[in-house]
């Protein structure tokens, strides 16, 4: 392209803008994809629907992951929902698969929070890593994850036998990272991996911006605020009738739908003066807010409860590894819980174990967490902190048919799923873990004698 | 001039052996003598009973209710029922379990304290991808807070390693976790061999690429080979001195007949110089003596073939790999080498070389016939290793392999010990050894289990109900956090239902 034709291009796009402005399309539903392009449109459509063949799921103990406990429930699933849990048996249609899973237990699907599975493979290795935008920039909410998730990434059926089940796939680094994208962990389903795209919005408080706590405050207010002056007057700003603003318009954009409280901010915070700041954000905006880490929150609970907004913690982590974390303690979920904040329980940082969140789990229960409440934080309470608990999160009529099978305690160090429903579906139990295992399992067949044997003299 | 290189080398050589385990000369031995500890063995001290708990020894008994006696520093008797001495004190540990205390092989707590200051980085010695002569001892910190986490956790001995940086990183130290320590000297398992950190693959070749080498795995054995190398001629140098001085001590006992001719006045010569001394040359040459045992971090199977066979090539055992996520490649050469595997449970995919890390590691180790450890190399994960053997124990099991509990409880007990070769005091509940015994609420292989007691050499160090160890580190000290909730602050723990539900 010459320079000339470059320009020519340039030109015409600036005449057009205005027009595309105004263009009623800009507002209008497009037909989902995996990689969208109009921030805030969460679950457009859901890639499955409640047609399809019947299967009877009966006789197990349903922990449903709201705090009800069902014994010799019967699970009806059909195409890729639930769509009635009831106790004892009951007639499903004539046609209906029936399972027995009598001495089970059954749990929803786990789910896996601000991870970032399916964006890195090996955390060392940068070619792999798709989980950060790089570059000086703090701000970088409109990197959308749902764009680079990577449904071949072996990371995805490691952690989909172990019973987790969906994911809130999110950007790392900087003080807004960027947009959550939602998956179910259906290996190698490029098409429909992404269920929702835009259920969350990353940001990160700290010494993230010019090393100074509260230079990032202040720039994520500034950056706030400007992207409300953006919303109302995006003529203005695309014919550069505006003032300068903080962000780049693709950040701005998407930062909308956060104002308009339709994707939640999900904010790492651990020092309490950073999550009492939080207190404050969302009660000068009216945001909906999730802190995400939060070691402090327990000298702050009755604040955060008055304020309705929910922590997600993971409990192993009580080093005070940092001056921002001194006060770690194994009993901080438990504490929460108590003073009636909505607990959720994550593995932070670590997306090629997310699976140990059942192992997490079990130490707040060791630790005071009650058990059902332990079991809501790996599921429904993370559905709920990213908007998505009206299909995800418990086994409950018309969610999306996301199920783990168990022996026994789910908890336990003895035990993984015996078998994992994703979107109405058993999953082949088999990961690239698995097929390692086999390989060497018997070693007889690697001897190098052998080897010397084979070769000649 | 002998006898004044003699005298100036006294004051050193006594300084070296009551603070350190440094050796003086190459044909030192490492082991510094007994009377450096700072915690004398007390035969007979304060007796305690621990009764009728369910008694598991890491020697394949395990006493479904069994009784272990403490009597001072050491563990006097186990067995199914012990009469208490008079003076006892009887602790009934009913419905409790009672294990050796727990061991890690891998750790870097005082050299890389909490919290994770630029202060705090003492653990690799970035200097020089090849420094045998720095030791983890000169940069432990005793009051680092996660010693008294791991401790409530059950451990009461760990290796300080140096980092893996360097290809050759440097001595480790073998501690106890004892409370109040004020320096190593306080802190040391008196009499634990010292151990030399070697580490494989991306580690140094990353961080020394840029920095002169190496910045291949070609370069890493290259480096060993050629520090080896060195120290081979190190230790001729000085073998050739003290032959020399052998020579002329018989000399002066035996001297040479005087012929017809001598004047008799031939001045007697004057006695060898000895070689210089060089710290890191002589930490290699106790290696190849086996003075001192190698830890080597490595995870590729193909990678730990080869420095087995580098370890031939000098005459040196490698004691036990680190991290060896591939060790199930390889269990049957492991076994064969008498090579232990120190492994986490299940971390994996964080860099290339542990991309193939699977949870039946250490059972396939275990079940070739070889040593399996699980260790930590984390301040969170030392807190929980029981938890983390159980986790490999049960993937073992539903891969078909039998892994008893007894075996799975050595992995992070006699295992360690040996690998730190101080198996003949740790590791077991046994007559004699170390009274380092943790006490469980439970089964040590539930998650809901937390540690009840622990006892470091008949010293209660650590008790749940804040009586024992609850004092924070002097780091923690005028912050507004409890380190541990006082006693009826929390929540009672949820009691796990009958049944298993969740």
């Amino acid at each position: 392209m010459t320079i000339l034709r470059w320009l020519s291009f340039v030109a015409l796009a600036l005449l057009l803008a205005p027009l595309a402005a105004a263009a009623p399309a800009r507002t209008g539903a497009a037909p989902r994809t995996a990689t969208p392009t109009r921030p805030g449109s969460r679950v457009a459509k859901l890639p499955f629907d409640a047609d399809g063949p019947t299967t009877l799921l009966v006789g197990a103990e349903v922990h449903t992951g709201d705090g009800t406990v069902i014994p010799g429930a019967t699970i009806e699933l059909r195409g890729t929902r639930i769509v009635r849990v009831a106790a004892g048996g009951g007639a499903g249609p004539a046609d209906a698969t029936r399972i027995d899973l009598t001495g089970k237990v059954v749990t929803p699907g786990l789910v896996a929070a601000d991870t970032s599975l399916g964006l890195v493979e090996i955390d060392l290795e940068a070619s792999t890593r798709d989980d950060s935008r790089g570059g000086g920039d703090a701000i970088r909410a409109g990197f959308d994850a749902a764009s680079a998730v990577h449904a071949d990434s072996v990371l995805v059926q490691v952690s989909a036998i172990d019973g987790i089940t969906s994911a809130a796939v999110t950007p790392q680094g900087g003080l807004v990272s960027g947009r959550v994208a939602w998956i179910d962990l259906l290996t190698g389903e490029h098409a429909t991996l992404v269920a929702a795209h835009d259920v969350g919005m990353r940001a990160s408080l700290g010494q993230v911006v010019e090393s100074s706590r509260a230079a990032t405050l202040l720039r994520l207010r500034e950056v706030l605020d400007d992207a409300a002056f953006y919303r109302t007057r995006r003529g203005a700003y695309d014919r550069r009738q505006s003032r300068d603003l903080a962000a780049h318009r693709l950040d701005l954009e998407a930062l909308v739908p956060v104002l308009e409280r339709r994707v939640p901010l999900l904010v790492a915070a651990h020092r309490t003066s950073d999550l009492l700041a939080l207190v404050q954000l969302k009660s000068d905006l009216g945001l909906d807010v999730v802190a995400l880490g939060g070691t402090h929150a327990w000298r702050v609970a009755d604040e955060l409860a008055r304020a309705k907004i929910s922590v997600v913690v993971q409990p192993s982590q009580n080093l005070p590894g940092s001056f921002d974390t001194l006060g770690a303690r194994l009993d901080n979920a438990a504490l929460l819980a108590a003073a009636g904040v909505e607990v959720g329980i994550a593995v932070f940082g670590e997306a090629h174990n997310v699976r140990n969140v059942t192992q997490e789990a079990g130490i707040a229960i060791a630790h005071g967490l009650p058990r059902e409440t332990a079991l809501r934080a790996i599921t429904l309470t993370i559905a709920r902190a990213y908007g998505m608990d009206a299909h995800y999160g418990s086994v409950a009529p018309g969610k999306v048919a996301n199920l783990v099978v168990w022996d026994g305690d789910p908890f336990e160090l003895s035990q993984k799923p015996s078998a994992v429903w994703i979107r109405g579906k058993p999953i082949a139990m088999r990961s690239r873990q698995t097929e390692l295992r086999d390989r060497y399992l018997d070693l007889r067949g690697f001897v190098r004698t052998r080897a010397s044997k084979r070769a000649p003299r | 001039m002998w006898m004044l290189l003699l005298v100036a080398l006294v004051p050193l050589v006594s300084a070296c052996t009551r603070t350190t385990s440094g050796t003086t000369t190459p044909a030192a031995r490492t082991r510094p003598a007994a009377s450096a500890s700072s915690r004398p063995a007390v035969p007979d001290g304060p007796a305690v009973l621990l009764r009728g708990g369910r008694v598991m020894t890491a020697t394949g008994v395990v006493y479904e209710s069994g009784d272990v006696l403490l009597v001072g520093s050491r563990i006097a008797k186990v067995g199914a029922s012990i009469d208490a001495p008079a003076d006892a004190t009887v602790i009934d540990v009913r419905g409790k379990t009672v294990t050796p205390g727990i061991v890690d092989t891998h750790s870097h707590l005082g050299v890389y304290a909490a919290p994770g200051l630029t202060a705090h980085g003492d653990g690799n010695e970035i200097v020089s991808a090849t420094t045998p002569q720095v030791r983890a001892e000169d940069g432990y910190w005793p009051q680092d807070p996660q010693i008294g986490r791991a401790r409530a956790g059950g451990v009461t001995t760990m290796q300080i390693l140096p980092g893996s940086a360097n290809l050759i990183g440097g001595r480790s130290v073998t501690v106890k976790t004892y409370p109040r320590a004020r320096g190593i000297a306080e802190a040391r398992f008196v009499g634990a061999p010292p151990g030399l950190k070697m580490a494989c693959g991306e580690n140094p070749k990353r961080v020394y690429a840029d920095k002169g080498g190496p910045s291949t795995r070609m370069g890493n054995v290259a480096g060993y080979r050629t520090a080896f190398q060195k120290a081979l001629e190190y230790q001729r140098a000085w073998d050739r001195y003290r032959a020399k001085l052998k020579k002329q001590a018989e000399a002066k006992r035996n001297p040479p007949k005087r012929g017809k001719d001598d004047d008799g006045d031939k001045k007697p010569e004057d006695p060898p110089e000895p070689p210089a001394r060089d710290l890191g040359l002589e930490t290699l040459a106790a290696v190849m003596r086996g003075e001192i045992l190698v830890h080597n971090h490595c995870y590729r199977a193909d990678e730990m073939l080869g420095m087995l066979a580098l370890g031939r090539e000098f005459g040196f055992r490698i004691r036990s790999f680190h991290h060896a996520v591939e060790a199930y490649k390889i269990a049957d050469r492991l076994a064969a080498a008498g090579t232990s595997a120190s492994v986490w449970a299940d971390w994996w995919g964080f860099k290339a070389e542990a991309f193939d890390g699977i949870r039946e590691n250490a059972a396939l180790v275990a079940a070739a016939g070889g040593r399996a450890i699980i260790h930590s190399d984390s301040g969170i994960g030392i807190q929980h290793l029981n938890q983390e053997a159980a986790k490999a124990m049960w993937a073992g099991r539903r891969a078909g392999l039998d892994v008893p509990e007894d075996e799975a409880l050595r992995w992070i007990t006699a295992n360690p010990a040996w690998a730190l070769g101080v198996h003949d005091r740790i590791g077991t509940l046994e007559p004699g050894k170390h009274a380092d015994v943790v006490v469980w609420d439970g089964d040590p292989f539930s998650v809901y289990t937390r540690v009840e007691r622990v006892f470091i050499e008949g010293e209660l160090v650590y008790a749940k109900d804040g009586s024992a160890g609850a004092e924070p580190s002097d780091f923690e000290l005028g912050y507004p956090y409890p380190v541990a909730p006082p006693p009826g602050a929390a929540p009672a723990p949820a009691k796990p239902p009958e049944k298993a539900t969740p």
